[in-house]
């Protein structure tokens, strides 16, 4: 186990960083784009947004009950049928090409035709969020499911364990580090479907924010949207980590960073 | 717990070894089959529910598919594919040469993963679409807004699991390499390339789908011409097949795009577990 | 007492419709207090064997009888211990340990009672908190035996529970294993591809043949109890040993 040089790694950070911004600053200077914002000029964006736009923290609430209704209905629908697929083959059978079918194909195209029929509301939005982020659950859920050691199965039948035991004492538990997986790529995708939607059709929320400034040619303005988008689901995706981590503490450390 | 124990009087004959079949086809009978069959059921319902319930959103299968040849006969398609795959096949040829190179100096050099993780991460988990309007406003209604896309769905992927991959080489085999005198190019040549390679793919499998997602999804927002642009018109058309015909046309891309991949990695890493 | 008669056991194999005969036409009884180890080639069907008596997996012919009763799936009188542990990672020693009480309704706070019982019987004491991952391979299995002996069973089943384990940490356990069978003598199964332990632990031997596996012959151990590392030296010890390789190796398949 190499140790770990905190101090070093994160002034290595700082200073890619540092390199960044002053790249930045320099290929402003020389290009002739004026509808580039400078650093600084983000960053004061930003502060407006958050102190003095009071459209923004609406745009916020909106586009983020899209988001959490969404979310919330993907959990619901995705673990139920993943744990399904994973414990039952010919359920895994059946659903297995429908959800090939949906984690390929971009839901984008689709967007047009949610709107068709059912309207400009939310519950259209709701309904994108879900199609996007729903298959991902799934998947992952059932993984987990199957990854559960047959022997650990096999142990619990020789202590005389139902079916229902099992499932409560073994293979949920097992399948936890999987389906928390399964969930913090769904937020991230549930979080992409909240964004499309917003841009392309149906103005209202952010996307709404976005195109207004982008038509405006307030640029920093953008720059600043769409930062404080990407704060948003950094934090909600860290949020669910730290959750994650509480809750699965025996698990083997899978995680990327 | 059921219980299959057989009585001695319902013995099974246990001498009888019968083969119903070439094996072969009995594989295929037990593993594609029924997934073809769910398919199918699920187009017969599509068809069904079509013309049963009429409504606007919900053409039946056959009007998808009608639309899909009308397309083909056209030639509408031809033109705005070729504008959809051109902007794909750049875009994800990038992605892979500043993937490829990205992730391997971060798996070969501690100092620039420790650099870089936060920042390849934070980018590879945060929806990839909220920099369209960023690009838009760099490059403008052009080709390089959809290709920057493209390259920013697909890249961080790719690099996370070369990276990955590069990181995870049995160090033994390393040290093996060098213990018979190799150099740093040719423990990289020999060592690090091959026994990187599984994983590598799985990235680019990985990639290739999120390239296709990324041309969809930029050509909406962001362009002219190509299928997103075809989908968008026929969509304030309200013309649901057509949308769903080009749908299908964009679920075949990624899927022939991703088998590609997979027949190359077959061939290349025939050696791994 | 385990009654096994005329026992069949065939697999299926996919893809060619054809099978594969794992034990055939099986015959023999252990007694009841009695320690009796399970050994035989590569193959045999020496594990299959004891999933069938634990009743975790089906027979095709013939009849295991326990008490006079056939069996037809798991049952309070046995417990198994087995050889990749099966713990639960998520839980922590204790919570492994009162797994089969909790699974049959026993009261939470008998069931802890027990665990503390047991862990100091194994000589975990310490340790109860701790993850799975946290523990030596010795540690883990020893959970896997107190976690079997809580539920009190008559009959032990245990497959090859120390094969996953070095050498040193196997005697140890052995050591273990026979100063706990001393103080409690359960009937106990004991699969094994190990000589050593064959004769060090039984008080029978079964030796099998290859696939399918039959009963070739069932060796009288006549060692004092309590046994000690020092037998492994006497002359009766190195003998049966000695018998048990000559047929062993006769019988290994594909050696030349």
């Amino acid at each position: 186990m190499k140790k770990k040089n905190l101090p070093v790694d994160w002034g290595l950070r700082l200073a890619v960083l540092i390199v960044a911004v002053g790249l930045w600053e320099l290929f402003l200077r020389s290009s002739q784009n004026f509808l580039l914002p400078r650093f600084s000029d983000m960053a004061s964006g930003l502060f407006h947004l958050l102190f003095a736009e009071a459209r923004f923290w609406q745009a916020l609430y909106i586009s983020n009950q899209a988001l959490i209704l969404g979310f919330a209905i993907s959990v619901a629908v995705g673990i139920p049928l993943g744990l399904l697929a994973g414990r039952f083959r010919w359920m895994d059978r059946i659903l297995n090409p429908y959800v090939g079918v949906l984690l390929t194909m971009p839901v984008a195209p689709l967007i047009p035709i949610v709107i068709i029929a059912l309207g400009l509301g939310i519950a259209a939005r709701v309904f994108i969020v879900v199609l996007f982020a729903f298959v991902f659950i799934t998947v992952n859920t059932r993984a987990g499911v199957r990854s559960v050691e047959a022997s650990l199965i096999e142990m619990a039948k020789s202590f005389g364990a139902s079916e229902g035991q099992i499932w409560r004492r073994i293979v949920i538990p097992g399948a936890m580090p999987a389906i928390f997986a399964g969930m913090r790529i769904g937020l991230g995708r549930a979080i992409t479907g909240m964004v499309m939607v917003e841009l392309l059709l149906v103005a209202s929320g952010l996307g709404r924010l976005l195109l207004e400034f982008s038509g405006r040619m307030q640029s920093d303005l953008v720059f600043a949207t769409v930062l404080a988008v990407i704060i948003e689901a950094l934090a909600l995706l860290a949020a669910m980590q730290a959750l994650e981590k509480r809750i699965t503490r025996w698990a083997p450390d899978a995680s990327i960073g | 717990m059921k219980q299959e124990t057989v009585p001695k009087a319902a013995v099974k004959s246990i001498t009888a070894r019968t083969v119903h079949g070439a094996p072969v086809l009995r594989r295929f009978a037990r593993e594609t089959a029924p997934e073809v069959l769910a398919l199918l059921a699920g187009a017969a319902l599509w068809e069904i529910l079509g013309w049963s319930l009429g409504l606007q959103w919900l053409p039946p299968f056959s009007k998808v598919m009608e639309a899909l040849a009308q397309f083909v006969g056209s030639g509408v398609i031809l033109a705005n594919l070729g504008s959809s795959l051109r902007g794909l096949i750049v875009g994800f040829s990038l992605a892979l040469i500043f993937g490829l190179l990205l992730g391997s100096l971060m798996g070969r050099y501690r100092y620039v993963e420790k650099a870089l993780d936060i920042y390849v991460h934070a980018l590879f988990v945060c929806p990839s679409i909220v920099f369209a309007p960023i690009f838009f406003a760099i490059f403008g209604l052009s080709d390089a807004s959809r290709i920057a896309i493209i390259v920013v769905y697909s890249m961080f992927v790719i690099v996370i699991n070369t990276a990955t991959a590069i990181r995870t080489v049995d160090p033994s085999l390393v040290e093996m390499a060098r213990s018979f005198g190799c150099g740093e190019t040719q423990i990289f040549k020999r060592i690090l390339l091959p026994a990187s390679l599984p994983l590598v793919f799985a990235g680019i499998r990985l990639g290739i789908g999120r390239a296709v997602k990324g041309m969809i999804n930029g050509e909406m927002l962001i362009a002219f011409v190509g299928l997103g642009a075809l989908a968008q018109r026929y969509g304030a058309q309200f013309d649901a097949a057509k949308v769903f015909a080009i749908a299908m046309v964009v679920l075949m891309i990624g899927l022939v795009s991703n088998a590609l991949v997979q027949m190359l990695d077959n061939r290349l890493t025939r050696w791994a577990g | 007492m385990i009654r096994v008669r005329a026992l069949s056991k065939e697999f299926s194999v996919r893809d060619n419709g054809g099978g594969v005969l794992a034990l055939s036409d099986i015959d023999f009884e252990v007694h009841d207090n009695e320690f009796v180890t399970i050994i035989g080639p590569s193959g045999c069907g020496k594990t299959t064997l004891l999933r069938i008596i634990a009743g975790l997996i089906p027979y095709d012919q013939g009849e295991v009888a326990i008490d006079g009763r056939v069996i037809t799936g798991p049952g309070p009188e046995r417990a198994v211990v087995f050889q990749n542990f099966a713990l639960m990672p998520w839980a922590d020693v204790l919570a492994n340990i009162t797994f089969g009480l909790e699974v049959r309704g026993t009261p939470l706070d008998e069931c802890r009672d027990k665990a503390k019982e047991l862990v100091k019987l194994v000589g975990l004491e310490g340790f109860e908190k701790r993850f799975p991952k946290e523990l030596s391979g010795g540690m883990q299995q020893r959970v896997g035996l107190a976690r079997a002996l809580a539920v009190n069973p008559e009959i032990l089943l245990m497959d090859e529970p120390f094969g996953a384990l070095d050498e040193q940490t196997r005697r140890l356990l052995q050591e273990q294993l026979l100063r706990l069978w001393e103080g409690q003598r359960k009937t106990v199964v004991f699969v094994t591809h190990s000589m050593d332990e064959a004769v060090m632990l039984g008080d029978r031997v079964m030796l099998m043949t290859p696939r399918p596996g039959r009963v070739k012959e069932m060796i009288d151990v006549p060692l004092q109890r309590p046994r000690s590392p020092q037998v492994e030296k006497s002359g009766a010890f190195v003998e049966i040993k000695e018998y048990l390789w000559e047929n062993l190796r006769a019988m290994q398949v594909g050696e030349s």
